[in-house]
C-alpha cells in the first residue's frame, strides 16, 4: 500500500472534515479506514500525523465504522496500537484512548457488550487506579486524566454502569491530591447520582440497600445498558423519583457535605456540573435537606461565573422556598436584573441573564406552563435600567424591547409613560433608518416595531402615530417596500383581530396614488406596484384609486415603452390580485380599460398577451367563476391549482411548484426481482484453437471496444408500498430517477414505466449500472407520475442498495467459448495476475469449515453462474467473478482435510475487504439466493 | 451539560465565511439522538453549516436589501441562542446554537438539550447553555487575547493550538475547565502530591519570592447634553486585577477595598470564583435598587486563594456625585460654515495630572473639512480633513483655572464626500473625550498596601495601583437633537 506524505494527509483530512460524504464518494469508508489504520500502525509516521488521523476517528466514528462489527475490529486494532506505543508517545496514547471510547459508544459495541468493550473498560479502570502517579510516574498523568473522562462519558451514556463500583471510586477520589482530583470527584458524583436514581426507580427499597451501594465494589453493571435509565426530569419539570428511606442517611449526608466543601477546589465548569448532580441527589433523597446548600449560596450569588449562577438558578427551580426565602428570591431577581446590564459582562452573558429573568423560577408562580412570563417582582421601577437605547447592539435592543413591553403591558393601564418611552425609542430608530442607516439597523427597526405591535396593537394612540410615521418613511424610501409588506403579512398572521395592517395599507395606498407623476421613476414605480399589489389582496380596501393610478401612470409615463417585461409583470400582478377582489364590480370598467390599454400599448408581447387573457377572463366570466379559476389554496381542489400555472402573472419559479405536487409518504417501492430461471452456460461451444498467451491477448482485446462488458443490469419489481389510498391505485407515466451517492458509478439513466395498477402484476424494471469502481453503493431514487385525475406527483423512494455480489458478472466471453477454453483462460488470468508486478494485484487465502452442509451444494447455490470448473470428487472448484469495468476476482476452492481453503487472486487489492466479508457471509450461510444484503458503508453523517 | 459540536469561522468583509476549525463530539451526539427521539436533527457537515448560520447572523447576501429568510421581522433574534434552519435533504431546525461574533471571527457551538424536545424547553432550563457560553468566551479569549481580533498567520497559529487545548478542557464534549492559551507558568512546578488537595484551577505551585500586585482600574462613562430637558448622566465601573505569586498549595490572601467617608457604596459587585467567602452586606447595594443612606459602604474584604495567573478579583459599579470633566458644546450653522464653541471644565476634586487627555470632534454628513479657523485657550488642535475630525490635544494638565475653551468656525466642501453617520445628522453632533489619570479613582475606592494580608512564611512584596480611564464619554451639542442614552430619566 502506498504511503501518503504527512502534508497531503493534512489536506485529505481537511477535505474529509469539510464534507465526509463528498470525500467518501470517491472512495469507500472501508478503504479509507483501512488506510488510516495502516498509517497508524506504521512506525515511520510521525506522532503528530497519527494524532491528526485519530482526530477523525474520534469525531466521525459512525461514518468510518458503519457497523458494530467494523467498530469492534477497529477498536481491537486501536488497542493493539495502544499497547505497542512507547511511553514517550503519551499524547498518542491519549488520543488512541479517546478514539476507542468514541467508537465503542457510537457503534453500539457497548450495547452488545462486546468483549473488546469489557477489556477497554478494564483498561480505563486500571489506568485510573494509579492515584497521585505513585506507580507509573508523572508521564502517565495526562493518560489518567483522559481515562477518567472516558469513564465519565461512559457513565453518562450508560447511566448506572459504574453503580456497583462506588467504594473504589470514592477511595480514589479521596486519595488523589493533584489537580486531577477534580476528575475523580466528578466521576464519583455522577456514579453516585445514577446509582441513587436507579434505586429510586425501584418499587421497594430494602433497608441498608443504599449502604451496600455506597460500599459496592463489584463488576460493571451491564444490565443498565439493556434497560437505560430515563433522563432525569429536573430540567423538564417532570416528577422527580423519590427514594423513601427508613434507615438513616448519615453516611450519604456526610458524603454530600464533603463534596460541597471541596467544590471550591474545582474549576467553575466542573463546579457547576458537580452542583447540578448534587441538586439531583438531594432532590431524590428526601432524608437530605436542601439546606445542605445554604453555606454555598452567598458565594454563588456573588460569582461572576455564568455557569455557577446558572447552577444556582437550577437549585432555585428545584427547591424553591425550601431553600430560598422570599428575601433571597427578591435579592436574586435584583441581582439578575443588575447583571443583565452590568458594564463588565459580555453581551451574550447579558442576553442570557435577560432570558433567565423571563423564565425566573418563582417560589409562588402564577402560571407554570414554562412560557415566557414576567416574575411579579420585576416592576417597572426595577426594569427601568433595562430600557433600550439607540446605543445598544441589535440583539440587546430587541431583547430589552420585548422584556420592557412585557413589563409595561402588565403595569398600570392609566400610566403609559413607559410605553411612550418605548414608542419614542422606535421613533429614534425611525430617524436613523430615515437617515440611511445600515441594513442591519433597518431590519432591527422593523423587528422592534413588530415586537412593540405584538404587545400594544390595541392602543390606538400609538398605532395611529405609527401608521403616519411609517408612511413618512415609505414616502422617502420606497425601497423599503419588501420590509413593509413583510411586516404587514406578519402582523396579519400574529395580531389576530387588529385592524392596524389594513389601516396602514389604506394609508400607503393613499400616499402612492396621490404622488405627483413627474416625480416617479421606473425604479420607484416598481416598489409602489409591490405595495399596491399587496393592497389589492385586501377585501376591505377600496381599489378604485389604485386602478386609476395605474392607468394614469401607463398613459402618462414612459412605462409602456421603457418598462419592459419585468415592470409589465409588476402591473399585471396587481391586476391579478384585483381580479380576485370581492368588490371587483366596483372597479370593473376601470380595470377593463387598464387591461385594454396594456394590450394595445405595452411594448412587450408577452405582457400584451397576458393583458388580453386577463381582459378576456374579466369580460367573459362571472365573478364566481373568475375567482374560482384564479384562487389558489387547498379549498378549491387540486385540479384548479394546475390550471393556475398557465395564467399566473409572476411565472418565475411559481408554475413549476404548482404543477408537480410533493408526496408526503412514499407510495412506490422497488423490490428485488427473484430470477427463478437460472441461466445455463453453454457447454457445447466450439473449442477455441487459441493457445496460451494468445488466448489472454484475445480476451483482453475485447475490452478495447467501447462499452464492452461495462454494464451490470439489476432487476426490480416496481410495486406499491403497502396499502395506498385509492387515488394512487392506478399510476401512469412513471418516470424513475436515480441519484448517485458517490462517484464510483456513471450517472444512471431514468427509467420510464407506462403504468402501474394495484390489481395487476407489477412491472419489472431493469436498472443499468456502469461502475467506475466496483464498490457497493446506494442510489437515491425518486419518481414522478400521474394519477387518474391528471395530477402530477413527485415522490421519493427508499434508497436502492447495491451490494457487492450484485455487481458480479460471469466471465465476459462470447457464448461460443467452450468449457475447456474457459478453464484455460481462467488459468491464464490466474497466472498473469499472480506474476504481475502491478501494485494493484493481490493474493489472499480464506479458510472455513463446511459443517454439515455439502461443499458442492454451497458452491452451486452461491457461485453458479460464475463457476468455471467443478470437480466434486476432488473437491476442487474454480470461480471467476468479473466486475465491470475490468476487475477480476478468481477463487480456487479446494477441500482440505480439516477445512476448505479458498485461494483468492484479484487484480484490485482494494476489493479484498469486500471479498472477505462476502465469503464470510456465504460460508456462514447468511447469504442465500439472490437476496443479497451486504452491509453498505453509509457515507452520510445525517443518518 | 455537554456540547455536540463546535465551529470557528472567519469572514472577510463582503465575502462568505470559511470554517476554520470544527470539532464534533459523537458520544454527545448519540445522547442527543436518543433524547430527542423522532425530533432529532443531526448536526450537518461543515460545508452545510455555513450558509444557515451566516443567514441567521444576517451576514449573507450583503448586496441584497431584503431577503425574507434573513430579514423577516417576526424572526426572534433576541437571545444568545439561534435557531438554524437547515437546507437540503432532511432539513430541520437546529436549536439552540450559541454564537459569538467579534469582528470577522465567529465562534459557535451547539449545546445538548437534555430535556424532552417538545414543547421546546426554556433556554435557562438547559444546563449545557451556560457551559457552552463559557466555553465560547474562553475560546474567544484564547484566539483574540486582549488585543482584538488577530489576523492571518497569528490567527492560524492560534487555531493550530486548539486541538491540544480542547484535549485538556473538553476531550469528550463536557467542558472541564475554561480554555487557556499559553505555556505553564515559569516559576512553578508540578508539585509531588502532598496531603492538601491542589485546586484544579491551579496547575502548579509558585516557588520563590512572594509578590502581590493589586491594580484598581475605574472607567467613567458620561452623556452630557447641556439642556434643561435632558439630564446629564455619568457613572463609573471598576475592576480589581490581582497577580499573586505566593508559595503554598492553597495560600490565603485578603484584599480590602475601602471608600472615603461619605463615599457612595460599591454596587453590583461580582467576584472571581477563587474568593472563599463573602459577607452578605457586600452584595446588598445594587444599581437597580433605591439607594437608602444606610447602605453598607465598606470596608470590602475579599479573602481568596489566588490562582497562578493574573485574574480579575472583583468588579463593581458606582454612582459618583460629579463628572470629572463637565463640557459644553454649541454649534451654529452660519452661511455654509459651522460656528463651534466648546468649553471643558475639570472638576476641582479631580487631580490635574493626566497621562493623556484629548477631545475628538467628528463632523458627519457634511463633506470634507476645507478650512478650520479655530482658537483654543490651551493645548493643540490637529485636523484630519478627510476624516472630518478635529482632535484637541489637551496634554497632561488643564490650566490653573481648570477651564479650557475652543471657539471658531469650520467649513466644509459641498462636493467631496466626508464621513457619514445615520445618527449625527443636522446639528446632532458630539465631542468624545479620551483621558487617563493615574493614581485616582472617582469613587474614591482604594486598596491600601497595608491592608493586603498574606498568610505565608515569607514577607511578600506588595504593590498596588489605581487609574481612571474614560469610556464612552460624550458631550452632545446642546443646540442639536441628541439621542437619549438611558431611560433612567423617565421615572
Amino acid at each position: 500500500m502506498a504511503t501518503t506524505a504527512p502534508s497531503s494527509w493534512s489536506q485529505r483530512i481537511s477535505a474529509f472534515i469539510h464534507s465526509p460524504s463528498q470525500f467518501l464518494s470517491s472512495t469507500t469508508s472501508d478503504c479509507f479506514l483501512a488506510e488510516l489504520l495502516h498509517e497508524l500502525r506504521d512506525d515511520r509516521i510521525n506522532e503528530s500525523t497519527k494524532v491528526l488521523l485519530l482526530s477523525i476517528l474520534q469525531e466521525y466514528p459512525n461514518v468510518l465504522c458503519p457497523s458494530a462489527t467494523v467498530g469492534e475490529e477497529t477498536t481491537l486494532d486501536l488497542m493493539a496500537i495502544f499497547t505497542q506505543a512507547p511511553v514517550r508517545s503519551m499524547n498518542l496514547k491519549c488520543h488512541l484512548m479517546l478514539a476507542t471510547a468514541n467508537i465503542l459508544v457510537c457503534t453500539s459495541c457497548m450495547d452488545s457488550q462486546a468483549k473488546v468493550a469489557e477489556s477497554f473498560l478494564d483498561l480505563l479502570l486500571l489506568t485510573i487506579q494509579d492515584t497521585n502517579d505513585h506507580k507509573d510516574g508523572q508521564v502517565f498523568h495526562p493518560l489518567r486524566a483522559v481515562a477518567c473522562d472516558c469513564l465519565r462519558e461512559m457513565e453518562t451514556c450508560f447511566p448506572g454502569l459504574l453503580s456497583q463500583k462506588l467504594e473504589l471510586l470514592y477511595l480514589l477520589k479521596q486519595q488523589e491530591t493533584t489537580p486531577l482530583h477534580q476528575a475523580y470527584c466528578v466521576l464519583y458524583t455522577l456514579g453516585l447520582k445514577n446509582a441513587i436514581h436507579l434505586l429510586a426507580l425501584q418499587n421497594e427499597v430494602a433497608d441498608g440497600e443504599l449502604k451496600s451501594i455506597l460500599a459496592g465494589n463489584e463488576g460493571f453493571a451491564w444490565k443498565v445498558v439493556e434497560n437505560p435509565l430515563p433522563p432525569f426530569p429536573v430540567s423538564s419539570m417532570g416528577e422527580i423519583p423519590l427514594l423513601q428511606m427508613s434507615a438513616d442517611s448519615k453516611e450519604l449526608r456526610s458524603i454530600v457535605s464533603l463534596l460541597l466543601e471541596e467544590s471550591y477546589l474545582l474549576t467553575p465548569a466542573s463546579q457547576a456540573t458537580l452542583l447540578r448532580e448534587l441538586v439531583e441527589v438531594v432532590a431524590m433523597v428526601q432524608a437530605l435537606s436542601p439546606s445542605i446548600f445554604k453555606s454555598q449560596l452567598l458565594r454563588l450569588f456573588g460569582t461572576v461565573e455564568t455557569t455557577l449562577l446558572h447552577a444556582t438558578l437550577l437549585m432555585k427551580a428545584t427547591f424553591t422556598d425550601s431553600l430560598f426565602t422570599t428575601e433571597d428570591e427578591n435579592f436574586f431577581i435584583k441581582r439578575l436584573v443588575g447583571m443583565a446590564q452590568h458594564p463588565q459582562l459580555s453581551n451574550p452573558q447579558k442576553l442570557f441573564y435577560m432570558d433567565c429573568i423571563l423564565h425566573f423560577p418563582e417560589n409562588r408562580p402564577i402560571s407554570s406552563n414554562g412560557d415566557e412570563s414576567l416574575p411579579v417582582l420585576v416592576t417597572p421601577r426595577l426594569a427601568v435600567s433595562l430600557l433600550p437605547t439607540v446605543f445598544n447592539d441589535s440583539s440587546t435592543m430587541l431583547c430589552r424591547m420585548s422584556l420592557l413591553s412585557l413589563v409595561y403591558m402588565e403595569a398600570d393601564e392609566e400610566d403609559d409613560k413607559g410605553v411612550s418611552y418605548l414608542f419614542d425609542h422606535l421613533m429614534a430608530l425611525h430617524r436613523i433608518v430615515d437617515n440611511h442607516g445600515t441594513r442591519e439597523m433597518t431590519v432591527t427597526f422593523f423587528r422592534a416595531v413588530f415586537t412593540f405591535l405584538n404587545y400594544f396593537y390595541h392602543s390606538e394612540k400609538f398605532t395611529n402615530d405609527l401608521t403616519t410615521r411609517l408612511c413618512e418613511l415609505y414616502s422617502r424610501h420606497c425601497y423599503l417596500a419588501p420590509n413593509v409588506n413583510n411586516m404587514i403579512d406578519r402582523a396579519q398572521e400574529c395580531l389576530g383581530d387588529s385592524g392596524w395592517p389594513i389601516q396602514l395599507l389604506k394609508a400607503l395606498q393613499k400616499l402612492i396614488v396621490e404622488l405627483p407623476l413627474p416625480q416617479l421613476t421606473l425604479q420607484n414605480l416598481n416598489w409602489h406596484f409591490k405595495v399596491l399589489g399587496r393592497v389589492a389582496r385586501e377585501s376591505q380596501v377600496p381599489q378604485r384609486s389604485s386602478v386609476c393610478f395605474l392607468l394614469s401612470v401607463l398613459i402618462n409615463s414612459s412605462l409602456c415603452t421603457a418598462g419592459g417585461w419585468r415592470m409589465g409583470n409588476a402591473v399585471l400582478a396587481v391586476c391579478r390580485n384585483l381580479l380576485q377582489h370581492p368588490c371587483l364590480d366596483q372597479v370593473f370598467i376601470e380595470l377593463a380599460d387598464l387591461l385594454q390599454y396594456m394590450m394595445h400599448h405595452y411594448e412587450d408581447t408577452d405582457i400584451q398577451d397576458h393583458a388580453r387573457f386577463y381582459y378576456t377572463l374579466l369580460t367573459n366570466l362571472s365573478l364566481e367563476k373568475l375567482s374560482g379559476v384564479l384562487a389558489k389554496g387547498p379549498d378549491i381542489g387540486p385540479a384548479k391549482v394546475r390550471s393556475l400555472s398557465s395564467i399566473m402573472a409572476e411565472s418565475e419559479g411559481l408554475s413549476s411548484n404548482l404543477t408537480v405536487h410533493q408526496m408526503k409518504h412514499p407510495v412506490l417501492q422497488l423490490v428485488k426481482f427473484q430470477d427463478s430461471a437460472k441461466q445455463e452456460m453453454s457447454q457445447e461451444g466450439r473449442s477455441k484453437t487459441l493457445e496460451g498467451e494468445e488466448m489472454l491477448r484475445v480476451y483482453q482485446e475485447q475490452f478495447l471496444s467501447p462499452g464492452f462488458a461495462s454494464e451490470v443490469i439489476l432487476k426490480y419489481c416496481l410495486t406499491h408500498v403497502g396499502d395506498v389510498e385509492a387515488p394512487y391505485h392506478k399510476l401512469f407515466s412513471i418516470c424513475l430517477h436515480f441519484d448517485l451517492t458517490d462517484s464510483n458509478y456513471e450517472e444512471v439513466r431514468d427509467i420510464n414505466v407506462p403504468c402501474l395498477f394495484k390489481a395487476r402484476k407489477p412491472p419489472v424494471v431493469h436498472l443499468k449500472l456502469k461502475p467506475r469502481q466496483p464498490y457497493p453503493t446506494r442510489l437515491r431514487a425518486s419518481a414522478v407520475f400521474t394519477t387518474e385525475d391528471g395530477m402530477s406527483w413527485y415522490t421519493q423512494l427508499a434508497d436502492v442498495s447495491v451490494s457487492f455480489p450484485d455487481i458480479f458478472l460471469p466471465m465476459p466471453v462470447t457464448m461460443d467459448w467452450s468449457q475447456e477454453s474457459r478453464e484455460q483462460l481462467f488459468d491464464h488470468i490466474w497466472k498473469s495476475t499472480c506474476s504481475e508486478e502491478s501494485s494493484q494485484s493481490a493474493t489472499s487465502l480464506f479458510c472455513f469449515e463446511v459443517g454439515d452442509r455439502r461443499l458442492c451444494d454451497l458452491v452451486e447455490s452461491n457461485f453458479h453462474p460464475c463457476l468455471i470448473s467443478k470437480q466434486p470428487d476432488q473437491e476442487s472448484y474454480k470461480v471467476l467473478f468479473f466486475l465491470p469495468p475490468q476487475c477480476h476476482v478468481l477463487l480456487h476452492i479446494i477441500g482440505a482435510e480439516d477445512a476448505i481453503q479458498v485461494s483468492i487472486v484479484t487484480d484490485n487489492w482494494k476489493l479484498l475487504p469486500y471479498i472477505n466479508s462476502y465469503l464470510h457471509d456465504v460460508t456462514n450461510g447468511t447469504q442465500k439466493g439472490g437476496g443479497n444484503q451486504m452491509e453498505v458503508p453509509d457515507s452520510r453523517t445525517d443518518s | 451539560m455537554s456540547i455536540r459540536a463546535l465551529w470557528i469561522i472567519t469572514q472577510e468583509k463582503g465575502q462568505s465565511g470559511t470554517v476554520r476549525f470544527s470539532k464534533r463530539y459523537p458520544t454527545v451526539e448519540r445522547r442527543a439522538k436518543s433524547l430527542a427521539g423522532p425530533q432529532y436533527v443531526a448536526v450537518p457537515e461543515d460545508c452545510n453549516i455555513l450558509h444557515p448560520l451566516m443567514t441567521e447572523l444576517g451576514l449573507t447576501d450583503p448586496d441584497k436589501p431584503f431577503v425574507v429568510t434573513r430579514d423577516d421581522c417576526a424572526r426572534p433574534q433576541r437571545s444568545p441562542a439561534l435557531e438554524l434552519r437547515l437546507e437540503g435533504r432532511g432539513g430541520g431546525v437546529l436549536w439552540p446554537l450559541l454564537a459569538i461574533a467579534q469582528g470577522g471571527l465567529i465562534l459557535a457551538c451547539l449545546p445538548l438539550v437534555d430535556a424532552p424536545p417538545e414543547p421546546r424547553p426554556p433556554l435557562p432550563s438547559l444546563a449545557s447553555v451556560s457551559q457552552g457560553l463559557s466555553l465560547l468566551a474562553g475560546l474567544q479569549n484564547c484566539l483574540c487575547g486582549a488585543g482584538g481580533k488577530p489576523e492571518g498567520e497569528a490567527l492560524a497559529s492560534r487555531l493550530a493550538l486548539l486541538p491540544s487545548i480542547l484535549l485538556q478542557v473538553c476531550p469528550l464534549g463536557t467542558p472541564l475547565d475554561s480554555p487557556q492559551m499559553g505555556a505553564p507558568h515559569p516559576n512553578t512546578n508540578h508539585s509531588p502530591a502532598g496531603a492538601q488537595k491542589q485546586p484544579a484551577w491551579k496547575a502548579g505551585v509558585h516557588r520563590g519570592r512572594a509578590v502581590v500586585n493589586v491594580a484598581l482600574s475605574e472607567m467613567v462613562r458620561s452623556m452630557q447634553y447641556g439642556s434643561r430637558s435632558k439630564q446629564d448622566l455619568w457613572d463609573v465601573h471598576g475592576s480589581v486585577t490581582c497577580k499573586c505569586e505566593v508559595e503554598g498549595v492553597l495560600p490565603n490572601v485578603t484584599v480590602t477595598l475601602t471608600l472615603p467617608p461619605n463615599g457612595s457604596p460599591l454596587q453590583d459587585i461580582l467576584v472571581h470564583p477563587c474568593v472563599t467567602s463573602l459577607d452578605a452586606s457586600i452584595l446588598t447595594a445594587s444599581s437597580v435598587d433605591d439607594n437608602d443612606g444606610s447602605a453598607f459602604s465598606g470596608p470590602y474584604k475579599f479573602p481568596f486563594s489566588p490562582p497562578l495567573e493574573s485574574f480579575r478579583l472583583c468588579s463593581y459599579t458606582s454612582q459618583v456625585p460629579v463628572p470629572p470633566i463637565l463640557g459644553s458644546y454649541q454649534l451654529k450653522e452660519e452661511q455654509g460654515q459651522l460656528r463651534v464653541n466648546v468649553s471643558l471644565k475639570l472638576h476641582e476634586s479631580v487631580k490635574n495630572s493626566f497621562e493623556y487627555c484629548e477631545a475628538h470632534l467628528p463632523f458627519f454628513n457634511r463633506g470634507q473639512v476645507v478650512s478650520v479657523d479655530v482658537k483654543v485657550s490651551s493645548g493643540q488642535l490637529e485636523v484630519s480633513k478627510e476624516k472630518g475630525l478635529l482632535v484637541w490635544v489637551l496634554g497632561q494638565k488643564f490650566p490653573r483655572c481648570r477651564e479650557v475653551t475652543l471657539a471658531g468656525t469650520v467649513s466644509f466642501s459641498a462636493q467631496s464626500s466626508g464621513p457619514t453617520d445615520p445618527l449625527c445628522t443636522g446639528l446632532t453632533a458630539y465631542i468624545k473625550m479620551y483621558f487617563r489619570v493615574l493614581d485616582l479613582t472617582l469613587s474614591g475606592c482604594c486598596v491600601d498596601q497595608h491592608s493586603v494580608q498574606v498568610y505565608s512564611t515569607a514577607k511578600p512584596r506588595i504593590t498596588s495601583s489605581r487609574e481612571l480611564v474614560s469610556s464612552e464619554y460624550y458631550i452632545w451639542n446642546s443646540t442639536g437633537d441628541a439621542p437619549v442614552s438611558s431611560g433612567l430619566l423617565m421615572v
